[in-house]
């Protein structure tokens, strides 16, 4: 990878996330509060059925949720954007050169951003209100989301890419993540699992950095050594695959698009 | 003088498909129904274009529409990659291509957005950004506007704006496409006589128009592009005759 080159167009990946958060936001009253709405009713929602109608008893049900589906939400949508990083910006793509790997950066960067203002404004509400406060096995936050937004960027280069020759992606991406959601131990705890549906939820990779998350600020816990090599080893060869994809279609985009 | 840019014997094939298929589903049906099948042809937009241009040379590229002398810019933008042969400059050459004024605008953002993020578009750092921006209010003509959305500038107003930007980008070679057709008379009058300023500078310019006497009196030299292929590279007052005999026939 050109990492010095990409590094050096590190003010447009600034310029073109500030510019997605801006005009998200600019001419809306609530502005950045609309970014909160969203998680935060569906953890009402969830909540509501899950201990009320069907009877789960995970204890601190809505801080349980809370740290599962904020990452969720950050890997979803940057998945379904990254469907149009390439395509959308083809107007540009054809009429400048530019190191094109900025978009799928961006486009993570962007939703990263957003995932990591509903954490600060969300996760001390929710630990104040919960009595769950934070130990220090939050410090491993930060490696977890490391390896999360690694992980989250191989995967976009290569959706980026793939949807520029089939714009079918876009949907099959739509309906394999409302699988996946459910695949993924967010409203579940995968303790609570027997035995073989745990091995089942464990194949999808998404399950290992939720868990993660999970055990940092819900069980309070730092990640075992196996997790967090799982972690290592998949966000590398997600970055590895995806960026070898990217870069091998990517002399025919500005042709493509 | 040793050349900047050299143009090695460049072609380009494009691949163009009939009953493009973009789909999953169509390249399956394709596969079954052969009115459903994609089906390719090659079109060559530049056939074994070779020339050498020194440094502060401005060279003029005409010819009809389609004859390939906006994929000639491309490709020596970088944009395109040439089937075949080579575009050498030497390390660390900074080429900016004028293709279209306002790249990357986004109407939603204000003048002074636009233009870092134009900016940045192009390469620039915070500092560079920063070091070119009051040239380009000055240059536009726009400082009351700067804080106002572009959605609400005149046709007029963007286009300044634009150039500006693509003016004060200070590339080492510029490439420029057909864009003076912007504005109005005293704006492209301003244009031409910036661009005046940056050959008289010494600045490496490659140019497309199909204005004849703006090639005249600003190059030093003419390519005649037709189907691809170079027709005549000489003195411009020669290329232009042999580009009115082209379209007379």
């Amino acid at each position: 990878m050109k990492i010095p080159l990409i590094f050096s167009y590190r003010e447009l990946i600034k310029n073109l996330v500030l510019k997605d958060l801006k005009l998200k936001y600019r001419d809306s009253t609530l502005g950045f509060l609309w970014s909160l709405a969203n998680p935060l009713l569906l953890i009402l929602v969830y909540s509501f059925v899950f201990t009320r109608m069907l009877r789960v008893d995970t204890p601190n049900f809505p801080y349980f949720l809370l740290v599962g589906i904020l990452p969720w939400n950050f890997f979803a949508q940057s998945l379904m954007m990254s469907t149009g990083s390439i395509v959308d910006n083809g107007g540009l793509i054809r009429k400048v050169w530019l190191p094109v790997e900025v978009f799928p950066i961006a486009t993570v960067f962007f939703n990263l951003a957003q995932y990591l203002l509903a954490l600060a404004v969300l996760l001390p509400m929710a630990s104040f209100f919960f009595h769950m406060p934070l130990s220090w096995s939050v410090l491993g936050f930060f490696v977890v989301l490391a390896l999360h937004v690694i992980f989250t960027l191989g995967l976009s280069f290569f959706i980026a890419a793939v949807t520029v020759f089939y714009r079918d992606v876009k949907h099959f991406t739509e309906i394999f993540l409302m699988l996946l959601f459910w695949l993924t131990p967010i409203i579940y705890d995968v303790r609570v699992l027997p035995e073989s549906l745990r091995t089942t939820v464990y194949l999808n990779p998404l399950s290992f950095f939720i868990t993660s998350y999970q055990d940092i600020f819900y069980r309070q816990i730092l990640p075992g050594p196996f997790h967090l090599l799982a972690l290592f080893s998949m966000s590398g060869l997600s970055l590895a695959l995806g960026y070898i994809v990217f870069s091998s279609c990517k002399v025919r985009f500005a042709e493509e698009v | 003088m040793s050349p900047l840019i050299e143009i090695v014997n460049v072609s380009k094939a494009f691949t163009i498909r009939h009953n493009r298929s973009n789909s999953l589903k169509s390249s399956f049906i394709g596969i079954f129904h052969k009115r459903f099948r994609e089906t390719k042809e090659t079109l060559w937009a530049l056939k074994n274009i070779s020339f050498n241009m020194t440094p502060g040379e401005t060279l003029g590229l005409i010819g009809r529409n389609g004859s390939g002398k906006s994929t000639l810019l491309r490709i020596i933008a970088g944009i395109y990659q040439p089937t075949q042969g080579q575009v050498r400059f030497p390390n660390g050459t900074r080429v900016g291509a004028m293709i279209e004024l306002g790249v990357g605008f986004n109407p939603e953002l204000t003048g002074r957005e636009n233009v870092f993020l134009g900016a940045s578009i192009h390469g620039l750092d915070r500092r560079e950004v920063e070091e070119i921006y009051p040239g380009v209010v000055e240059f536009s003509e726009l400082d009351s506007f700067m804080d106002v959305p572009i959605k609400n500038y005149s046709s007029g107003m963007h286009a300044r704006l634009g150039f500006a930007l693509a003016i004060s980008l200070n590339p080492g070679v510029l490439l420029v496409d057909e864009i003076f057709a912007v504005g109005d008379e005293a704006f492209q009058r301003k244009c031409i006589q910036r661009m005046e300023e940056l050959r008289a500078k010494g600045k490496t310019i490659i140019f497309v128009s199909h204005a004849a006497e703006t090639i005249k009196n600003f190059c030093e030299r003419a390519c005649l592009l037709d189907h691809g292929s170079p027709v005549f590279l000489g003195a411009p007052s020669k290329a232009i005759e042999e580009y009115h005999r082209l379209l007379a026939s």
